[in-house]
């Protein structure tokens, strides 16, 4: 088994996989907080 | 070169102060939302999917995490990846099938214990709530000495003192936001804290193979063991097939039942948002791991090539294995940028202890002193109380840091401390949610199973030739073994005659 190739795959699949991760819950966690608080402020919460 | 030379200068110190009196506002100023009890454990139960994510990662990737897995990348080489293959699969599968979190969702219980006392009645849920207290107190007991040590090393403090001042300073900082926000203020915190800490760790890689090079980091030292480097199974490595299976055991039940994690999923809008969390998260949840391991890795072949650095981490009074990544990274990244990563570190720092002190908090509250009262506490008595925990808990952790050295690597501790909860918690959910025979009397068993863990921070644990049966992996292995065997022989022998009886 090629230890090498295979960590070296691990690595690059992680940065490029979490980087997308991370713009996509950007913008989808804006719009999200802002729907929470209205949520709280308003009392629409299940309990 | 000196150990402690650092490239932090005024500038980094001023992006640092700044960033950190964020949280501290933010604490204050959501105070208004907090109006009830679940406003301030799971925030009204309205996290949606992105934030959800945000949270989870948030908590999930602490300064702890990012320590305990770059030292597990410096002592270990590549090896130690196999531990993020194996959590991130197990997360997916957990988000794939809805195992266990997508039932608890739908039971709308706010910590693990509270379903104990549905399905196995009210002395299951004190004894599970008190073990459940002491195995995350202990588990989260390192993490003040392990963030004062990154934040020391980083900052280039060699003063020995140095530790102490940052440990104390930490700790205010974050009990006086956690006491004030409750999970609102948690969740905002830890979005913030998800941006920044990303950006700056993909960033950092990218620093890091820019200095030390992209074939060099994949060529084994000189001074490491070229087939323990790279294969976890290897005689050397350090880990081996029982510490393999441990992790696979362990990293699905904390993937499901570790209740800072979990309190996210039960915190989500609906049980399908839940699942949904843990499919998404299982990337961040291997990033979190494989970023810190491969800086780790990166710090060990860069002190490999520097003899004053080789020397001083070697031999009797040798420097902490854990100084082996914020030394590194103190010294290759530029000054300016370092201060925002010692700025998102720090915010990982705070917004894992606000939820830890939260989760905890909270099951001392309600799943120990509540049920133990005749008369049924006010939301505004179990948020006092709640507040007082989180202070009690914040104490703990200033001394236990100030005189407690694991005997094991970081990572290791925190596994068998963890196991002392999750060996019985995950035996005695998985058979209540799954198994119709499941007994009371067969939880307690398995509840009690799990403090067997404990003998895994023992002193005899330390060394090199410490005996298989004595290593901290195989009492944690058998833990879940004896816990699983003590449920189902309890349960077989002991059956729940009368259901009426457990309320």
């Amino acid at each position: 088994m090629n230890w090498v190739l295979l960590w070296k795959a691990v690595l690059i699949f992680t940065l490029s996989a979490y980087s997308i991760l991370v713009v996509i819950v950007l913008f989808g966690g804006i719009k999200n907080l802002k729907e929470m608080l209205d949520d709280l402020s308003s009392g629409n919460k299940e309990k | 070169m000196d150990v402690f030379a650092t490239n932090f200068k005024t500038i980094d110190w001023i992006i640092v102060c700044v960033y950190i009196c964020i949280p501290v506002v933010i604490g204050i100023v959501v105070r208004k939302y907090i109006t009830q009890l679940s406003d301030f454990i799971v925030a009204g139960r309205s996290l949606r999917l992105f934030i959800a994510i945000a949270t989870m990662t948030g908590t999930e990737l602490g300064l702890v995490t990012v320590m305990y897995n770059s030292e597990l990348g410096f002592l270990h080489g590549y090896s130690a990846f196999h531990v993020a293959v194996i959590e991130a699969v197990c997360i997916f599968a957990i988000g794939i099938t809805g195992f266990i979190v997508y039932k608890l969702r739908e039971l709308k219980v706010m910590t693990i214990p509270e379903f104990y006392e549905k399905r196995f009645g009210r002395r299951t849920r004190i004894v599970g709530g008190t073990i459940l207290a002491l195995g995350g107190i202990l588990n989260m007991g390192l993490f003040l000495q392990a963030g004062a040590r990154f934040m020391r090393g980083i900052t280039g403090y060699a003063d020995p003192a140095g530790l102490k001042i940052y440990m104390s300073v930490m700790l205010v900082m974050v009990l006086i936001y956690t006491v004030f926000g409750g999970m609102v203020s948690v969740v905002i915190n830890d979005f913030l804290q998800f941006i920044v800490l990303s950006f700056g760790m993909i960033i950092g890689c990218y620093f890091i193979i820019d200095k030390i090079g992209w074939t060099t980091l994949f060529e084994i030292p000189s001074s490491a063991d070229a087939a323990a480097w790279l294969n976890p199974l290897a005689e050397n490595s350090g880990f081996g097939p029982i510490y393999v299976i441990f992790m696979v055991v362990l990293s699905l039940s904390a993937g499901a039942l570790w209740q800072s994690g979990t309190l996210r999923a039960l915190s989500a809008k609906s049980p399908r948002v839940a699942k949904q969390l843990y499919a998404w998260s299982s990337v961040s949840y291997m990033a979190r791991r494989v970023i810190p391991m491969f800086w780790g890795i990166a710090a060990f072949v860069f002190v490999s090539q520097i003899p004053e650095l080789v020397q001083a981490f070697q031999g009797p009074d040798a420097v902490n294995s854990q100084y082996g990544m914020p030394i590194f990274i103190a010294k290759v990244i530029p000054s300016g940028f370092l201060g925002i990563l010692a700025a998102g570190m720090f915010a990982a720092f705070m917004s894992t202890h606000d939820s830890y002190l939260l989760s905890w908090s909270s099951v001392i509250t309600q799943d120990i002193i509540a049920p133990m009262k005749k008369e049924d506490l006010t939301d505004k008595k179990r948020l006092l109380i709640t507040r007082i925990c989180i202070i009690c808990i914040g104490i703990f952790l200033l001394i236990w840091g100030l005189w407690f050295e694991a005997p094991v690597s970081l990572w290791n501790y925190m596994a068998v401390t963890g196991t002392i909860y999750l060996a019985g918690a995950f035996t005695v959910v998985v058979a209540g949610l799954y198994w119709k025979k499941a007994s009371s009397t067969g939880a307690m068993i398995a509840l009690l199973a799990g403090l067997l863990a404990i003998l895994g921070i023992g002193p005899w644990t330390k060394g090199d030739d410490v005996a298989w049966y004595l290593s901290d992996k195989f009492i944690g292995a058998m833990t879940f073994v004896i816990a699983f065997i003590g449920m189902v022989a309890g349960s077989y022998k002991f059956p729940d005659r009368n259901k009426e009886e457990k309320s």
